[in-house]
């Protein structure tokens, strides 16, 4: 009796919470397509700051250097990343303590120490050799450095997965290691390649801080555009910009869950 | 030398190599881009500042002195100020988050097994979204103007027309916001694998629900909830955005200081400094982790 009326409690304290978490970013949806100028009056339904969006060359900019980014670093990062998945695999009954800390490193490392590292350390080139100037390129480099862990991670569990059996078999099937990487590695790893693919560009489209610190003058993804406006005022423009990126994380995100699935 | 002593070894030799060119291009990339810059940084917090904030010559501590408030003009409480409110805030949220995440994860873990998966997914979905995107829609919610402050005005806890942004507490609340999901998921592991048997004991011998809380239950969440403690606590230290955006100038945390040296304050070596205080922070929370895992067993594997 006592025990279903605590559940019931509980029961309310989540939905409470889920309140909570959801609230700023329905408010954020819900604003952008308010009518007027304010996030403090609801004023009717429009699209006005949609249509501005389109002819906000910075924003549609911004726009293609996210994108960009997001895709250039995600396939780096998934080729490096699967390459020490299956190292670490192959290789998992040597001592491997030291690897697994610099694999480790880009995942506990805060933020802005990372960002502010390579920040400094890409200055340096710079001064000294010219090569590095911030922009896109210094950005991918980031990038790539705090997903391929997670890539590693999710492809060294794929393998972990699988019946070590397999690989004698492929080995007896298939003579030459080129084949056996063609006909059987490559297609048991694919559901785990494109989940890692969509993890690091959910990864690279979130960042703020280390694409922040990275940045050049002409390379602004949208999170450091829209840090910008908010710095210079709150205009429900970001409301729309905003609501397009959590609209697209979650259909990403939506879509890396499916494989996923169907991979289980 | 026999002969299957010089297979192995042949054998050995193509092992090492075959890991070596699996792993080293990425292990590379980690050290280049990473461990080299981490540790030029950490050589620059005992450099001197050249004025421009570029580093130089001689080596001194001249960095942490200027971070415990020794400037050219004396002594100023100003960045122990922001050390300190760094502490704070990362201690009262991680307070506030457990307050919330320990009701949360124990009901999780009461319902059906297919409704917890997808009860898991709602709680960290939100933090698949930008975090400048969060902070801003908490500024959203916040600002002057807004119901929730002015329902803060009329219960008389802000001045008219001051909004409950920017401050610290808008502070605290975004990073109670921003670190739920990191101590749902370890206490959610750990209230999967609660001992029922435990509980009926305690209520067999008559100890009352609050006895039986902390007897039977509490001890046996202790590991997800000292996980979690390093998860949320460590990175809230450095947190960065979320200072700047919802608490204006004067809720600055250590990220926002060592932050603004590698900018308009062009101190490099002070940052530096920060951005070390940071990592040990980092380094001691691992270890915490570490021998925990050790003692207690599990609860740290869920970390995404």
């Amino acid at each position: 009796m006592q025990n279903r009326r605590f559940k019931k409690g509980l029961a309310v304290f989540w939905w409470l919470t889920l309140i909570f978490l959801y609230a700023p970013l329905l408010v954020v949806m819900m604003f952008s397509f308010n009518s007027i100028n304010t996030s403090a009056r609801w004023g009717g339904f429009s699209l006005r700051w949609y249509e501005r969006l389109l002819h906000n060359d910075v924003v549609i900019g911004a726009i293609g250097h996210t994108l960009l980014l997001a895709v250039i670093s995600s396939i780096i990062a998934v080729i490096l990343g699967a390459m020490i998945g299956y190292g670490l695999y192959r290789h998992r009954a040597r001592k491997l303590g030291l690897l697994i800390v610099l694999i480790y490193l880009p995942i506990v490392m805060p933020d802005i120490v990372f960002g502010i590292s390579d920040m400094a350390f890409f200055v340096q080139i710079n001064r000294l050799t010219g090569l590095l100037s911030p922009g896109l390129g210094t950005m991918v480099i980031a990038h790539v450095t705090f997903q391929i862990p997670f890539v590693a991670l999710i492809v060294y569990s794929r393998f972990v997965g699988l019946d070590a059996t397999l690989f004698d078999a492929a080995k007896d099937l298939y003579a030459s290691p080129w084949q056996r990487m063609l006909h059987f590695i490559l297609p048991t790893l694919k559901p785990a390649l494109l989940s890692a693919f969509f993890l690091s560009f959910t990864l690279s489209v979130d960042d703020f801080v280390i694409s922040f610190f990275t940045a050049g003058p002409e390379s602004a993804t949208l999170p450091i555009y829209i840090w910008g406006a908010i710095r210079r005022g709150i205009s429900p423009e970001i409301n729309a910009i905003a609501t397009l990126m959590i609209a697209s994380v979650a259909l990403v995100a939506v879509l890396s869950l499916l494989f996923n699935r169907r991979r289980a | 030398m026999s002969q299957v002593d010089v297979v192995w070894r042949r054998r050995r030799r193509r092992e090492t190599r075959h890991l070596l060119v699996s792993v080293l291009p990425g292990a590379l990339w980690i050290f280049i881009f990473l461990v080299l810059p981490s540790a030029y940084l950490m050589s620059v917090a005992f450099m001197t500042n050249g004025g421009f904030g570029q580093p130089q010559m001689p080596l001194t501590l001249d960095a942490f002195r200027n971070l415990a408030g020794f400037g050219f003009l004396g002594w100023s409480p100003g960045n122990l100020y922001t050390l300190w409110r760094s502490i704070f805030q990362s201690v009262i949220s991680l307070g506030l988050v457990v307050l919330v995440a320990y009701p949360v994860a124990w009901y999780i873990s009461m319902c059906r097994p297919r409704l917890r998966a997808i009860m898991l997914l709602a709680v960290v979905v939100p933090s698949w979204t930008n975090q400048v995107i969060r902070a801003f829609g908490w500024m959203n919610l916040l600002s002057p103007g807004t119901p929730l402050s002015t329902l803060a005005e009329k219960m008389g806890l802000i001045a008219p027309n001051m909004g409950l942004f920017p401050s610290d507490f808008a502070v605290t609340l975004g990073l109670v916001y921003n670190f739920l999901p990191f101590m749902v998921l370890p206490l959610y592991a750990a209230f999967e694998k609660l001992d029922h048997a435990q509980i009926e004991a305690a209520r067999d011998l008559y100890a009352s629900p609050l006895r039986t809380f902390f007897v039977a239950v509490l001890p046996q969440t202790l590991p997800g909830l000292l996980a979690g403690s390093v998860l949320v606590a460590i990175p809230a230290f450095g947190m960065y955005v979320i200072p700047e955006l919802l608490g204006g100038g004067r809720s600055q945390m250590l990220g926002n200081l060592v932050a603004s040296q590698f900018g308009e304050a062009a101190n490099w070596p002070l940052g530096a400094a920060g951005a070390l205080l940071m990592l040990l922070a980092t380094l001691l929370g691992l270890v915490i982790l570490r021998r925990m895992g050790r003692r207690l067993g599990g609860g740290t594997e869920m970390v995404i």
